[in-house]
């Protein structure tokens, strides 16, 4: 039975609900009072919580029941027990009295009610108090840098490009003109699965992997994770994030790596960047550089940040190898190319004024609410 | 590599300020780390890259400055006098393997008087970090820094039948090396040898037993080249990292031997008097030739998108120690000097010029690459899960993939792939699972009284397949904790369930245009039975979530209920989306009925769904359960549902013999399944009833 059929049928005899035996009426009494118990489920718990909407509703609750003309015990009172047949007048009449009793029981017609009657009555709710608000969640911030600096070359056509962390020492190294028999193998920490597989060191390797895939011209980033056998402290992660810009092309040049870079660290440190290049050196490019901005925090008057020098360094980059090249298939008197890696996790801590790169990876919610 | 100011300026005169200098050297490729006093001196600490240990000496800093300022080069000092004996006849040298050794100079000194080294070589080997030992071992490290070749000192009296001889070792044989080690050294170590045994690791470090001492009167003086693999080799096999052995494997200067040893020679002679014999030894079996290599202007503009002149080009290579010819109107050939082992391409040419030009007079040009017209949808599918799992309130974590072996164990049986150097046990192995970086997160802010949590991550999970291949795929992980509401004024708490993290993955999986998503109610083996479950789609899991089992919450001391999923991220990125196509909706009020249903307990909603939209019945336009109820009254063998249903027609309004008739349909569909209303018999539906008077679309 729904309450809705309870009204109805609380207007009706018993007659006329076809309930003529006792059997049929304690059935009917008891399905009464399955609805009751189950506004009294509904009810704020106890008389402590006083004022407000909670006891608005418990209000109309009780009302529904023991209200003088309309309510459902009154009703049933009029119309089942007064006009019954003698001989179920008993039976009717003692279920009635345990249902009127158990409602006063659980509507009490106490303080509480009354005072919400009352304010139901006379006063608004505070508007002041906070809204109810639906939490939001949140981006990594080294998500939100990534993001940034993907869309910035998406929007200069490149593609995001990705691949595998566990990577062979072939794409790794070889591949980029780290030989084994060089020293500059020993530039990287490299963690091993076996001595032919690493976990990638940077997202160079995928620098072939697109090539041996599209071949050239070639226009795409690479972001994705990297590690290293360093030992964590605030400035190293074994486990980190890294951006690999590369672009391969007829007429690809020095002057365009220059103006690209020149042009994304405008858009992401701010139009009034000043950039330099410097020599560098890099198995994997030849010219190689590296890439120095004039320090964002201080306008590179100098300061704590830029070491007061007025200028930090934030990528290496260079004209892709001849060799690197021809690992992926592409003839270097065809094409030419450029290639820059950076560190996101670094740059988030730029970004964001972040003096410990640990905070990125021990998810603590006071750290990741404020991005 | 840390130089010395003074000794800068023997060979070049250092113009301008030290801000100057060190930006100069920027400039070149040569980063300066420091600059710190050293009593009168200035101290630079340079960084020289792998490939220039032509620069891992005073000169080699010197020459760059030099070809950068304009400035000449100074020659290097050597002034002594040769004594009437010959050095062959006191000391004969043999290269018995020229594939590693393939020079050896040497010269004999005798009658020196070893002691300390005066007051200036102590000071200078010293500001550059280098301890002072006496004369005779002081010059050879002198020299080392001076001009980047490394030397080393014998007491030719513990030179067994004056011969020395550059051999490989025997399997076996055993060399007691300076600093004290006993070593075994084997057949692929270059050694040098006396008529007897190993007197000296090649390249690396000397024997104990030859060592310079007090007592030394006669000294061999070594100058030789050595083959770079093998040093390397060697080094990192005996463990042994010295300045020689740092220099030697990036390529020492061949021709700078003999000039190296003269110096020394010299210098010893000046220091500790003795005789310097006549004429070096010099066993050189093939003299290098550097290759010439070709340098187009052509080439020159494609890699720099600039003309450099021509003039300029050959003025930078000649100030660098290149040989420059021109080779046609419009290109040279040029040979590198033969410190330049890092010049081998004409590319590495053009690195030079523009190097020596300055990276920053070089043009830019902002480049636009033509775009594709394929869309990367992997990304846009990313950021498409991360805006809906935001916008539920997750926040995004990133916890690490190496994982110690115990929590691999814990929740998964894939074979992990080992590191074989890892930091530490506790990172040891690649995860499995995303699981226990979850956890972990969580644990970190409950243990600081974080308790309300919501997390994502989506990263990788790696194992080895059954062929022992190793295999990474992308995963998403969701993990929470605490309340689904929390408390405030307007409303009490209520904690996260069951449903609500069924609500979240639901909201996720509809945009996805699954064939057969299926719940399975068993969960896996680490959460509750009960309170767990997973999605699979034809056979193949998709997500599996719950709550986690006690003992693990234990294992993690989460003190509150932990929920947490898996999800197979990367079928969601590759899975066809739902179809986003208009479907027009009636301009006809819709009429909402409620049914009061009594369940047989063994019938689980879903099939009462599946029974409903399988009806036929095309006024039926959603439905949707509203209240269950269990007990009281009813049986155990049933439950009670009050079933919320919308009908609706697109091209009329219903009226109510219409939706008593729709209303059959569906009561003659759910009696299949023995559901009826309740209180009714079960052979005579009625017509259900309005849900409240308060309905704005009854009929």
């Amino acid at each position: 039975m729904t309450l809705e059929e309870l009204r109805e049928k609380s207007g009706k005899t018993l007659q006329d609900l076809d309930a003529c035996a006792p059997e049929e009426i304690l059935r009917l009494f008891e399905g009464v009072r399955e609805l009751l118990e189950q506004d009294a489920r509904q009810l704020a718990t106890g008389p402590a919580s006083s004022g407000g909407q909670d006891a608005a509703r418990d209000e109309e609750l009780r009302e529904r029941w023991l209200s003088r003309k309309r309510g459902l015990l009154t009703l049933i009172n009029e119309h089942w027990l007064k006009a019954a047949p003698k001989p179920l007048k008993p039976v009717a009449g003692v279920s009635f009295n345990k249902l009127h009793a158990r409602a006063c029981e659980i509507f009490p017609d106490n303080v509480a009610v009354a005072a919400g009657r009352k304010a139901k009555a006379s006063s608004l709710p505070d508007l002041t108090l906070p809204g109810l608000r639906r939490p939001l969640g949140s981006l990594h911030p080294i998500t939100q840098v990534q993001r940034e600096i993907e869309e910035i070359f998406i929007n200069l056509g490149f593609s995001v490009e990705r691949g595998p962390e566990i990577e062979s020492v072939y794409y790794n190294f070889d591949a980029l003109n780290i030989p084994e028999s060089h020293p500059s193998r020993d530039d990287w920490d490299t963690l091993y699965i076996d001595a032919q597989t690493v976990l990638r060191t940077h997202t160079s390797p995928v620098q072939v992997r697109a090539l041996e895939k599209y071949g050239a011209p070639l226009y795409i980033i690479i972001p994705g994770k990297c590690y290293r056998r360093d030992n964590p402290d605030s400035t190293h992660s074994p486990m980190f994030h890294q951006i690999e810009g590369l672009a391969v092309g007829p007429n690809v040049t020095f002057a365009d790596l220059k103006g690209t870079l020149d042009f994304f660290a405008r858009r992401f440190f701010g139009e009034k960047t000043r950039t330099s290049f410097h020599p560098s050196f890099f198995p994997f490019t030849e010219p190689s550089g590296e890439v120095a901005i004039s320090c964002p925090f201080c306008d590179g008057g100098g300061c704590r940040v830029c070491k007061h020098s007025g200028w930090i360094e934030v990528m290496g980059c260079g004209m892709v190898h001849p060799e690197v090249l021809r690992h992926g298939g592409v003839d270097p008197e065809q094409y030419s190319g450029w290639a820059f890696g950076l560190g996101v996790d670094r740059y988030a801590m730029m970004k964001f004024g972040i003096d410990d790169i640990q905070l990125f990876f021990q998810s603590d919610v006071r750290f990741l609410g404020q991005f | 590599m840390r130089i010395s100011l003074s000794w800068l300026k023997e060979f070049v005169d250092v113009p301008g300020s030290t801000d100057e200098l060190k930006a100069c050297l920027t400039n070149l490729g040569i980063g300066v780390e420091t600059v710190s006093h050293a009593g009168e001196d200035l101290l630079l600490d340079v960084e020289v890259t792998t490939n220039r240990p032509d620069c891992l000496s005073h000169r080699g800093i010197a020459r760059e400055i030099g070809a950068a300022c304009r400035l000449p080069l100074k020659k290097v000092q050597v002034n002594f006098q040769e004594s009437a004996v010959a050095a062959d006849s006191r000391a004969s040298v043999e290269i018995l393997s020229p594939e590693l050794c393939a020079r050896y100079c040497a010269r004999v000194v005798t009658n020196v008087q070893v002691k300390p080294s005066p007051a200036w070589m102590g000071r200078r080997l010293e500001t550059v970090g280098m301890r002072p030992i006496n004369n005779v071992a002081d010059v050879t490290n002198y020299v080392l820094m001076e001009l980047g070749q490394p030397l080393h000192a014998f007491d030719l009296n513990s030179i067994r039948g004056s011969r020395i001889l550059a051999r490989r070792a025997k399997a076996g044989e055993r060399l007691k090396t300076l600093d004290g080690v006993d070593r075994v050294l084997a057949p692929d170590q270059l050694v040098i040898a006396d008529a007897e045994r190993a007197v000296a690791l090649a390249g690396v470090m000397g024997g104990e037993e030859s060592e310079i001492t007090a007592s030394t009167r006669s000294v061999l003086l070594e100058s030789a080249w050595f083959d770079p693999v093998s040093i390397r080799r060697t080094a990192k096999a005996q463990g042994l990292h010295t300045e020689a052995s740092h220099r030697f494997e990036r390529g020492a200067d061949i021709e700078m031997a003999p000039l190296a040893l003269d110096r020394a020679a010299g210098l010893v002679a000046e220091l500790a008097g003795g005789e310097v014999l006549r004429g070096a030894i010099d066993v050189y079996p093939q003299v290098r030739s550097r290759p010439t290599l070709l340098l187009r202007e052509s080439e020159i503009v494609r890699m720099l998108g600039a003309e450099v002149p021509g003039g300029v080009v050959e003025r930078i290579l000649k100030s660098l120690e290149f040989e420059v010819k021109a080779n046609g109107a419009k290109a040279w050939s040029v040979t590198p000097p033969s410190f330049r082992l890092d010049v081998t391409r004409e590319v590495d040419l053009i690195e030079e010029v523009a190097r020596h030009f300055g990276y920053d007079r070089l043009p830019s040009r902002l480049m636009i690459a033509p775009p594709r017209p394929e869309r990367d949808l992997i990304r846009q599918r990313e950021s498409e899960i991360s805006e809906i799992l935001v916008s539920l309130g997750y926040r995004q974590i990133i916890t690490s993939s190496m994982i110690s072996p115990a929590e691999n164990a814990r929740f998964s049986s894939k074979e992990a792939v080992v590191l074989q150097n890892p930091l530490s046990q506790e990172a040891s192995e690649l995860r499995t699972t995303p699981l226990p970086g979850m956890l972990a997160a969580l644990r970190w802010n409950l243990d600081r009284d974080q308790d309300d949590l919501r997390f994502y991550e989506m990263g990788k999970i790696y194992w080895r397949n059954e062929k022992g291949q190793a295999c990474e795929r992308r995963v998403l992980a969701l993990g929470l904790t605490g309340h689904q509401t929390p408390v405030s004024v307007h409303g009490e708490a209520r904690d996260i369930g069951f449903f609500d993290l069924k609500g979240d993955l639901e909201a996720l999986l509809q945009r996805f245009a699954f064939r057969a998503l299926c719940l399975d109610s068993t969960g896996a083996a680490c959460y509750q039975p009960g309170l767990s479950a997973a999605y699979e789609e034809k056979g193949r899991p998709i997500a599996s979530f719950g709550r986690l089992v006690e003992e693990l919450a234990a294992g993690y001391k989460l003190r509150v209920p932990a929920w947490t999923a898996e999800i197979d991220l990367e079928f969601l990125l590759e899975a066809p989306q739902r179809a986003r196509s208009f479907k027009a909706f009636s301009r006809f009020p819709a009429v909402v009925r409620d049914f009061s249903l009594t369940v047989p307990s063994r019938i689980e909603y879903t099939r009462i769904a599946e029974a409903l939209e399988r009806a036929a019945c095309p006024e039926l336009a959603s439905f949707a359960p509203v209240d269950l109820f269990r007990g009281a009254s009813l049986d155990s063998a049933h439950y009670s549902l009050l079933l919320r249903v919308k009908f609706e027609s697109h091209d009329r309004t219903l009226t109510s013999e219409e939706i008593a008739a729709a209303s059959r349909k569906l009561l003659d569909a759910l009696a299949s399944l023995e559901i009826h209303l309740r209180g009714e018999a079960p052979a005579e539906p009625t017509s259900p009833r309005p849900p409240n008077s308060k309905s704005k679309f009854q009929a």
